[in-house]
């Protein structure tokens, strides 16, 4: 069977992959805290149909300069997520956190495994206790008690209200973040969260403006970090390039046409 | 039987291992850092005795483009392009040492630097990159690499190491069967090249040529594929010479 068909194939498989990982960045163009992800590629394996130095003729003298090395197409090694900072989007809610830095807030689901998230758009449940707006407990626990108003979170991550009858404001908890050496092998589960993976290495928990972790920003939310110009021409860029390789898939099928209709 | 007939068939096959190699060069026109193979024909004469009337073709990937292909921006630091003739180099899964003119690096949790198939980036003394826990990590005009301590109170950036950066003469290198490059020549010392960090160097296909060769194969192909029928003509009318009705 034509070995261009198959190795069309790959480039279309490639394509729309590529397309998939484009829409899903702008789906997520506003989508507080999202990371925007670019697909990678390589080219697959080459084939030896003639190897270079063979004879070509009886004389010793004469061998194959070049031999054939046909490669066998293009293969998407995955999406890579890029964590470059967003833009501050000042909400002036007083529970919008924004994280200045590397580090990431901590939730724990319902079966109490930990995720980590760069949406800083949290809110009480109604035991007061700070949730992310999916639901998720923030880890550690901060309460904040039915009587507290104006709700102060520093920049190193100290959450503080004002009680009634009291002129010094109570300290309620402190928000913590973790780290990571290689953020881009976190594992994406959705809902802005991600968990750990032997590739991400592991967390390294710390108050906020230690180390690299960064510092809290009170009243903002980071905007996702996907530039929608580069999404749109690259998604021009995968349109094209499919069709160009359905182009190869259809001329493979006119040869092989034309070769059962004419001998 | 009509030898032209073996003739025509060598050249159609020879056309679809052609168009093979086309379709490869266009499924990457979009693979980051790929270039383009070359793909010619060769006359291959039979010898013996009586006349020399039979050339049969023969395909040949006679090299590699090494053009570089359009620079993008990317905007991520650790994505890194060479200018000029440079090239970095990284450790092949063999263990030799492969050339490439852009990568996209990232850290490994062990602090390795290594490009997205994840084959360590050499440094100037030709072995892998290991850096500390960073704020963040910098790479220079001339491929130094530096970061920013985790635990610095400062902004002042350390210097770590170089970037393995050369300059081979393009007619040494060749792509292997795993699509690494490498150099087949003499020893490569560090070159002094330009290093751009934040773009990539996308694919340098060409792919208005590479649709416009694919149409020129596929009428080769059919060309031979008319000689063929032409010779099972041929075949029949002589077949046909002594019949009696």
């Amino acid at each position: 069977m034509e070995r261009a068909l198959y190795v069309a194939k790959t480039g279309l498989e490639g394509q729309s992959f590529r397309l998939a990982a484009i829409s899903n960045n702008i789906a997520n163009a506003n989508t507080y805290g999202f990371k925007s992800g670019r697909a990678e590629f390589e080219d697959l394996m080459y084939q030896n149909v003639r190897q270079p130095g063979a004879q070509a003729t009886q004389n010793e003298e004469n061998t194959l300069p070049s031999g054939l090395q046909l490669g066998t197409g293009t293969k998407a090694i995955g999406v890579q997520k890029i964590f470059t900072q967003g833009n501050a989007m000042i909400t002036n809610n007083q529970l919008d956190v924004m994280i200045q830095g590397k580090g990431f807030l901590r939730a724990l689901d319902q079966n109490g495994n930990v995720l980590y998230t760069r949406d800083g758009s949290l809110q009480v449940n109604q035991n007061g206790d700070l949730v992310t707006s999916s639901g998720y407990l923030i880890d550690p626990n901060i309460n904040i008690p039915q009587n507290v108003t104006e709700v102060t979170i520093s920049s190193d991550g100290q959450v503080s209200g004002k009680q009634p009858g009291n002129i010094a404001p109570t300290v309620l908890g402190q928000l913590e973040l973790s780290t990571f050496i290689n953020p881009a092998g976190l594992e994406s589960v959705g809902q802005n969260f991600y968990k750990e993976t032997l590739a991400s290495g592991t967390p390294q928990d710390k108050n906020p403006e230690t180390d690299e972790a960064g510092s809290i920003l009170q009243g903002s939310l980071e905007a996702s970090n996907v530039n929608t110009v580069e999404q749109l021409v690259s998604m021009i860029e995968a349109q094209r390039t499919y069709e160009m390789n359905s182009k190869v898939v259809s001329a493979a099928d006119g040869m092989m046409k034309y070769l059962n209709n004419n001998v | 039987m009509d030898r032209m007939l073996y003739i025509a068939m060598s050249g159609a096959k020879e056309v679809a291992l052609s168009q093979a190699n086309n379709a490869n060069n266009l499924a990457n026109a979009n693979t980051d850092g790929f270039k383009q193979d070359f793909n010619e024909f060769r006359a291959m004469h039979v010898e013996g005795p009586g006349w020399n009337s039979r050339a049969y073709a023969l395909d040949e990937r006679s090299g590699t483009d090494f053009t570089p292909g359009p620079i993008k921006v990317t905007g991520r630091d650790l994505d890194v392009v060479t200018k000029e003739n440079g090239f970095f180099a990284v450790r092949a899964p063999d263990g030799s040492e492969a050339l490439t003119r852009s990568a996209s690096l990232h850290i490994t949790p062990q602090g390795d630097l290594v490009d997205t198939k994840g084959d360590p980036i050499l440094n100037e003394g030709g072995s892998p990159v290991n850096i500390p826990p960073a704020k963040s990590v910098a790479i220079g005009s001339d491929g130094t690499i530096s970061f920013l301590p985790a635990d610095s109170k400062t902004n002042i950036m350390v210097t770590l190491d170089q970037l393995r950066l050369v300059e081979p003469d393009i007619k040494n290198l060749q792509k292997g069967l795993d699509g690494y490059v490498r150099n087949t020549g003499a020893n490569l010392d560090q070159a002094n090249i330009k290093v751009t960090s934040g773009a990539l160097e996308s694919s340098n296909v060409n792919t208005v040529e590479a649709l416009t060769n694919m149409i020129e194969l596929s009428r080769k192909y059919e060309m031979q594929i008319k000689m063929m029928s032409t010779s099972k003509a041929h075949a029949q009318k002589s077949d046909s010479l002594l019949s009696l009705n």
